[in-house]
């Protein structure tokens, strides 16, 4: 036995190792551990107060101009709801219909609700799931439309905040937004109408379930 | 410690790139040992009389993948969070063609054309020079063939998915398929040596 082991090139010894892994993997069962939640409490509460697993609208709407697509948004809240508006690109999985979507663990998900409720709570079911790439949507779509779609431009700015609203502007404009100016917060201004859900130009405005991810050879 | 470490937070986007160039250098220098910065010699696996190509193809495969499933199972590594691309099976089919025709064309795949380039080959710097052009064209017919690129989508899966098969079983298989391939692959050159000595006389 041994003298026909010494006497394999190494190629047939390392086939014959190949073939030996090969067949231990007969038995040695599947790859995949259950779908049995575990949370790492400790884990997870040091992610909570790092705030890694928040994305910034303004970083939301830099990646949905840019066309980015290694990411798929979540909208959290019901059908209705989703329908009247929602963000450029965003795919509906209500809370309840969490536990049925098509997410993948090995995709980056990036939730959204009104608020930010929601999406927490969503998110730790998630990661309960063992879920690793996640992000919150920071405010919700309350945010989305304080920062982006609706953003207030005080008056007499400086030649540095000139520019700097420069861009939110031109950003609002990309989501069919309007930049309010002027300093009326107050309630007496009309409700703003949300955009039409084909408003950005040039972007995917409709969710296509099936995006294309650049990730990979 | 559990794999993979960027989507359990190991490292940011940076370190990743970072690590990415490693990898790819070190992807590139193996390459290059094989001997694959030599157009003949990658040309020669389409008339099957050097079939080092499909060789070290199959032992990286099976390599990974026997790499990925012990991993796994000994939990070090969670298979879920590993990244599959998307399958697309019309549009993969005929790009897959399309590579093959450019393969045998130029004699290079677009890996090998970068390792023969940083080795000074000048017919890999036209054939990169080719394949940056081939780039920018398909960007501006993209609009044109949007549709067809993602048509027949089939998500991200696995032969254990389509199969119905047990995960071990099918590493199994793999494995013996790979085994086959070699022992027939060696066979085929040899025939080929034989006949090509055949000819010569």
């Amino acid at each position: 036995m041994k003298d026909f082991y010494a006497n394999l090139s190494l190629n047939k010894k390392l086939g014959l190792f190949a073939f030996v892994l090969g067949f231990l993997a007969l038995f040695a069962g599947s790859p995949y551990h259950g779908s049995e939640a575990t949370v790492n409490a400790k884990e997870l509460a040091l992610i909570v107060e790092k705030e890694v697993d928040h994305v910034s609208v303004q970083t939301l709407a830099d990646w949905i101009i840019q066309g980015k697509s290694d990411f798929r948004l979540i909208d959290l809240r019901n059908e209705k709801d989703f329908a009247e508006y929602h963000v450029p690109s965003a795919e509906n999985v209500p809370l309840s219909g969490l536990d049925q979507s098509n997410l993948q663990h090995n995709e980056k998900i990036i939730l959204y609700s009104d608020g930010g409720i929601h999406s927490a709570q969503a998110w730790m079911l998630l990661a309960a799931k063992g879920f690793k790439g996640v992000y919150i949507l920071r405010g919700g779509l309350e945010e989305w439309k304080d920062q982006i779609l609706f953003p207030h431009i005080p008056e007499n700015l400086t030649p540095a905040q000139v520019v700097e609203f420069a861009k939110t502007k031109e950003v609002s404009k990309f989501f069919g937004g309007a930049p309010q100016s002027g300093g009326t917060t107050d309630a007496a201004t009309p409700k703003l109408a949300m955009p039409k859900l084909e408003a950005p130009a040039g972007a995917q405005s409709k969710a296509a379930p099936t995006k294309k991810k650049k990730e990979g050879c | 410690m559990m794999a993979p470490f960027f989507k359990y937070g190991l490292f940011g986007d940076d370190v990743s790139l970072v690590v990415a160039f490693i990898t790819g250098i070190g992807f590139g220098f193996f390459l290059e040992r094989g001997g694959f910065n030599s157009a003949k010699k990658l040309a020669a696996q389409f008339y099957f009389t050097d079939l080092t190509v499909f060789k070290v193809m199959f032992t990286a495969i099976i390599t990974a993948m026997v790499g990925l499933y012990y991993l796994s199972v000994i939990g070090f590594l969670d298979l879920s969070l590993v990244y599959l691309t998307p399958t697309f099976l019309l549009p993969q089919v005929v790009g897959g063609l399309l590579l093959g025709f450019g393969f045998v064309i130029g004699g290079y795949c677009p890996g090998t054309s970068c390792v023969a380039v940083s080795t000074g080959r000048i017919d890999a710097m036209v054939y990169l020079g080719g394949t940056m052009f081939g780039i920018l064209v398909f960007g501006e017919v993209f609009p044109l063939v949007s549709n067809f690129y993602v048509s027949t989508p089939m998500g991200q899966i696995t032969l254990p998915q389509i199969t119905g098969l047990p995960y071990g079983l099918l590493v199994f298989l793999v494995v013996l398929m790979a085994l086959g391939g070699f022992v027939g692959a060696e066979w085929v050159e040899r025939k080929m040596a034989s006949k090509k000595a055949g000819a010569a006389l």
